[in-house]
């Protein structure tokens, strides 16, 4: 027989292990950068927050007017700052607060997105996606596959490591850089 | 930049350069007698032999100064841009273009920074010009001749008020650039990444690349920028790449391909590899790139509804 207190003690740790049953622990906990526009996928975000949806703790959301003010200069800087992954997310074509924003936005990233291919950056680190103000639960989906993907892919290496170093590191390789460079008293 | 195991037999008869040089001299003064204009851009020769510089005359006697020849390398263009106002305060003006730096001046144009009824547009049917670290002496031939020059398009160019000289026969040259690019295209990401990080690991961050471009027209740069940086300023490898890369976005769609900034490059980093790409791609994707004539509005200044979206969930 189990008395109610018994039950409270039995439930305490059934309880408590629901709890954190999403608190798995991982080797790897990837730093996410969200740069999300204010009118739509801030209030997707926000919705799946008001929703109660559970969604992975790595995100960090940075609110911006419109994706097109978003600039590639920013997902240059969070990955020289130790992103490992980066999500833009906006309002879905034609639903645009200031009317073209993201349509500007969307060939922006497309060029971008060539860009750093060329440049060598693997492409699945960098996420865009549409998100309204309604999709809290694709809010949820989008950030849970990101964070996955970029766990699975470990840490971004590249940029930390040009970050790392301190100083100009040139090869002094031609002979009269070298002549140069000696000649210095 | 350029090969020095190719031939170094002239590509062209010296009596092209006089037919230039005296085109160029008689429509100057017939423009500047009839005081249609008020100054030419133009090239004149410099101290060393064969070499040339960039030249502002506003006087009729001196219009004999002006000169054409492989060493007239620089994109005059520069000298309308916003950053150096006073030049087009002066009224209208006659400037002579080679055909990557006219498609500069229409891009300038479409940018509503030049208007064409104040440009009196000397063109010239160019038979290409010197790489760079090549002596002005030197005849122009398959081994001093620019990466640019030999997958050249616009030889001559379109839309001008007057054409200077005619073009000479010329030889057919391997497209060296291009072939670098698929040889970057065709390599691994990483191995991308490495080629790219040696070459910026280079830059001294001089800026001589921002200075000589026509289109880096912006009263303040970003990359100048300090509170918030956007882009450090120091040549510290993290702050070249990024410098570099919004160099090359900044660019995108834009660029005529006059390829000044790789040629005044003092550590040699090729980048006219990354203009390249990006005018390829973005003909790809929007089928518009940077021509002679003057457009509405640049790929990235506009957007299509149905756009590509491929990449976005």
């Amino acid at each position: 027989m189990i008395g109610p207190i018994g039950l409270i003690r039995r439930i305490g740790p059934i309880k408590e292990m629901i709890m954190h049953a999403e608190k798995l622990k991982h080797d790897f906990e990837p730093k996410l950068v969200a740069f999300v526009c204010t009118w739509c996928t801030y209030a997707g975000a926000d919705l799946a927050g008001t929703s109660r949806m559970q969604y992975p703790s790595n995100v960090r959301v940075l609110k911006f007017p419109c994706t097109g003010r978003i600039d590639p200069v920013f997902i240059l800087r969070a990955f020289q700052k130790g992103a490992d992954g980066i999500l833009v997310s906006g309002c879905h074509p034609g639903d645009c607060h200031y009317m073209a924003g993201n349509f500007h936005a969307r060939r922006r990233f497309a060029t971008f997105r060539k860009l750093l291919e060329f440049i060598g950056v693997d492409l699945e680190r960098l996420q865009f996606s549409w998100v309204s103000a309604a999709e809290g639960g694709k809010w949820v989906e989008v950030v849970t596959e990101l964070t996955e993907r970029v766990r699975s892919m470990g840490p971004m290496h590249e940029f930390k490591e040009l970050e790392l170093e301190e100083c100009w590191s040139g090869k002094l390789d031609t002979a009269e850089l070298k002549e140069a460079y000696e000649a210095i008293p | 930049m350029n090969n020095t195991k190719e031939n170094t037999t002239p590509l062209v008869d010296n009596s092209y350069y006089e037919a230039v040089t005296t085109a160029i001299r008689s429509e100057a003064r017939r423009v500047m007698e009839s005081g249609e204009v008020s100054a030419v851009i133009g090239y004149k020769s410099g101290r060393r032999k064969g070499s040339a510089q960039p030249v502002i005359i506003s006087d009729v006697s001196r219009i004999d100064e002006l000169v054409f020849a492989p060493t007239c390398t620089n994109n005059l263009s520069l000298y309308l841009t916003k950053a150096k106002k006073e030049v087009s305060k002066k009224g209208k003006i006659a400037i002579v273009a080679k055909g990557c730096d006219l498609k500069a001046l229409a891009g300038l144009m479409s940018e509503s920074q030049l208007k064409r009824e104040n440009l009196h547009l000397i063109g010239i049917s160019c038979a290409g010009v010197h790489g760079s670290n090549v002596k002005p002496s030197e005849a122009l031939s398959a081994a001093t001749i620019a990466r640019k020059c030999r997958e050249c398009t616009v030889h001559v160019p379109e839309g001008v008020d007057c054409i200077a000289g005619t073009l000479p026969q010329l030889e057919q040259l391997s497209a060296l650039e291009s072939a670098e690019l698929e040889r970057l295209e065709a390599m691994s990401p990483a191995g991308r990444w490495a080629f790219w990080k040696e070459q910026f690991s280079r830059c001294i961050r001089c800026m001589a690349c921002r200075q000589v471009c026509p289109f880096c027209y912006c009263e303040q740069c970003l990359c100048d920028r300090n509170r918030p940086q956007g882009v450090e300023t120091t040549p510290r490898p993290a702050g070249n790449m990024g410098w570099h890369i919004v160099r090359a976005m900044h660019l995108a769609g834009r660029c005529a391909g006059c390829a000044e900034c790789e040629r005044s490059c003092p550590m040699d980093i090729p980048l006219n590899l990354l203009n390249r790409k990006m005018a390829n791609e973005l003909k790809e994707l929007y089928g518009q790139e940077a021509g002679m004539q003057p457009q509405e509005k640049g790929p990235l200044a506009t957007y299509k509804e149905d756009d590509d979206e491929s990449f976005i969930k």
